[in-house]
This record gives C-alpha cells, structure tokens and sequence, in this order.
C-alpha cells in the first residue's frame, strides 16, 4: 500500500473535519465551494508538495460539501450527532 | 490512524492518489460512478474498458476488471464482452477526443445497433492529455494550444453535441443523458440510471459529463468552477435527453 494514511484532524463544534495529505493534490476546488469560506491553505504539504488545506473550526459547520467536491477523497467530515 | 478516507466501495486503495491532475474532473466522474456501482451492488460482475487519453489513467482505478484500448475502440470491445458474456455489465469509459473524434464511428454504430453497453464520456473541451489542443467540443471562441485566438466557428465549425447526437439515432429502449461535476448529486443518479438500463437490458445507454480540465485551461480554482458551471452549460445542455423508464418518451 503506497498510501500514507497520516492525518491531519481538526475537532469543532459541529464535527471532525479530517485531510489526508497523501491524497490531496492541492487543487483547491474544496476551498472555492464552501459555503463558510472557512477553508485556508495550510503549512502542512500534500503528496505533489503543494500545500494542503485547514479549516477554521469555529466557523465550520461540517457540511462536508468539501469532501464531496474532492476528486481525491482526501477529506472526511463528520458530523456530531 | 483509525480514519479511513470515505472513498467509494469499489476504488482501489493502493492504486491512490490517483494518477489524474489536481482538479481534474475525471476523479469526479469516476467517484460518482464507483458511488453508483457501490449502491447497485455490482462490483463483481462489472467489466470497465478505459479508452486512449486521459482517461486511460483509470486502468488500475477501480477493484473490477478493467481492459484498456485505444482511440475510441473501447466501446466495441465492451460490445464484444457483452456479446459473449451478457451477464456482464460494460462500462465504456472515454474522454470527447476518443468518443466523437477519433472513436466516434464506433459512437455512432454501437448507438445505432442499440447495444445494450453503458458508454460515459468526459467532455473537458480540449485533448488534455497531448496538451490541450483543440477538441470537437472546444467552445466557440476558446482559446486551446491549437487555436491561440479562439475557436473560429467559420474555420473548424461549432462544438459536436454527443447526446442529442446520440438521442436522434438510438431506437427506444435507449438512455441518453448529459450530467455535470458541478452537480455531483445529479450526475450520479444518471449514472445509476445507465447501469439500471443495461442491467434491465434495454438498449444503449450513455451519458456525458462535463468535466474540469485546470491544467490545460490554465486556470486557478475558482475561474474552473466558473468556467463548468457558467460557460459550458451555455451550449452543453444538462439534463436527460431520453430516458425509458419515463412514459411519454418517444
């Protein structure tokens, strides 16, 4: 398996908010769709050695539409229930 | 360590990331269709044939068995897998420049003969993977490797238009839908209705999506979204062209 599956986890509020830099290309199409423009490019470089993203928890309100608009899977959103 | 990234059933982990660009389309076409094979529970009885070009990148992409051919072909070979196995379901992937270029002879045929195949083809406007020449769905006006100035519709004509291409020559019983990344919820249900159509044995089904291309369009995030959601449903229509499960059709 070629798949570094370290992560990158940010707790909110609403919910847990995950990046895999293994899989994220640093395409930033996540960071356009989210509706609380809470997504930031991060310190922390992906698998092209572009930078990844974070988000601002206090803001996020885990919609996980970012995760639906990755072509990479590389975020996952959970919320709390 | 104990998070798994939420990815379809039926991708493959080990072949990830993906050898697609970053903000490429296919990935989201691809999701789309591994969520729509997931749902319809037919990972073990699909056969995937990728076709030349970028889309070729999907050769080790799902967990089923996949067969790679070359320009176009990979609608006839799903033909010939369907023919001497009907059991299985087809999927032929291609990109505009191996469905209505180079392949689109074998579009054409296959929907005339209403082959009971399922064919997904992704517009990105351009021939992405030689560089971003001009393609026969390049928009009027777009400016590719090949038309510096833009597309002059004098020159080199307007844009193929697959569906209602393939709409005008398939019998009943065919499925034809154009679907969009920008509407991922959208494009899956079509996708899910394609394989419901082969699996019902019907007739031909295929859909097209609209696809992102940001390295060959050289643009950043937002002016990509801008460009699939604004400037190429100005002349590719979204929606289902023809469908049988719905009365009144034809």
């Amino acid at each position: 398996m070629n798949v570094a599956l370290k992560t990158f986890s940010h707790e909110g509020e609403k919910g847990s908010w995950t990046v895999f830099p293994g899989l994220c290309k640093g395409c930033g199409l996540c960071v356009e769709k989210c509706p609380k423009d809470c997504l930031k490019w991060s310190d922390q470089l992906g698998v092209y050695g572009t930078p990844t993203i974070q988000p601002d928890m206090d803001q996020c309100i885990a919609c996980g539409i970012c995760a639906n608009v990755c072509p990479d899977c590389a975020i996952t959103v959970e919320k709390n229930k | 360590m104990s998070t798994l990234p939420q990815m379809p059933k039926s991708w493959r982990l080990e072949s990830k990331p993906h050898k697609f660009c970053p903000g490429c389309g296919h990935g989201l076409v691809l999701k789309a269709l591994g969520e729509a094979i997931d749902e319809l529970g037919i990972q073990d009885k699909v056969a995937f044939g990728c076709d030349i070009g970028c889309s070729l990148l999907a050769w080790d992409f799902f967990n089923v068995d996949t067969v790679q051919t070359h320009h176009g072909r990979t609608t006839p070979v799903m033909t010939g897998v369907k023919r001497a196995n009907p059991d299985v379901i087809c999927i032929a992937y291609m990109g505009d420049g191996g469905g209505y270029a180079i392949g689109s002879q074998h579009l054409v045929n296959a929907a005339a003969r209403n082959e009971k195949i399922t064919a997904i083809l992704v517009n990105n406007c351009n021939y992405a993977m030689t560089g971003g020449q001009m393609a026969p769905t390049t928009l009027p006006g777009m400016k590719t490797e090949t038309t510096p100035y833009g597309r002059d519709v004098e020159q080199s004509g307007y844009p193929t238009q697959g569906p209602e291409m393939v709409a005008a020559i398939t019998r009943d019983g065919a499925y034809v839908a154009r679907g969009t990344i920008a509407n991922l919820k959208q494009l899956k249900s079509y996708l899910k209705k394609a394989l419901e159509n082969q699996l019902a044995g019907n007739g031909f089904s295929f859909v097209e999506a609209l696809a992102s291309c940001p390295t060959n369009w050289r643009t950043n995030a937002k002016d990509t979204w801008a460009f699939v959601e604004q400037e190429m449903p100005k002349y590719f229509k979204v929606g289902e062209l023809k469908n049988p499960a719905e009365k009144g059709d034809e």
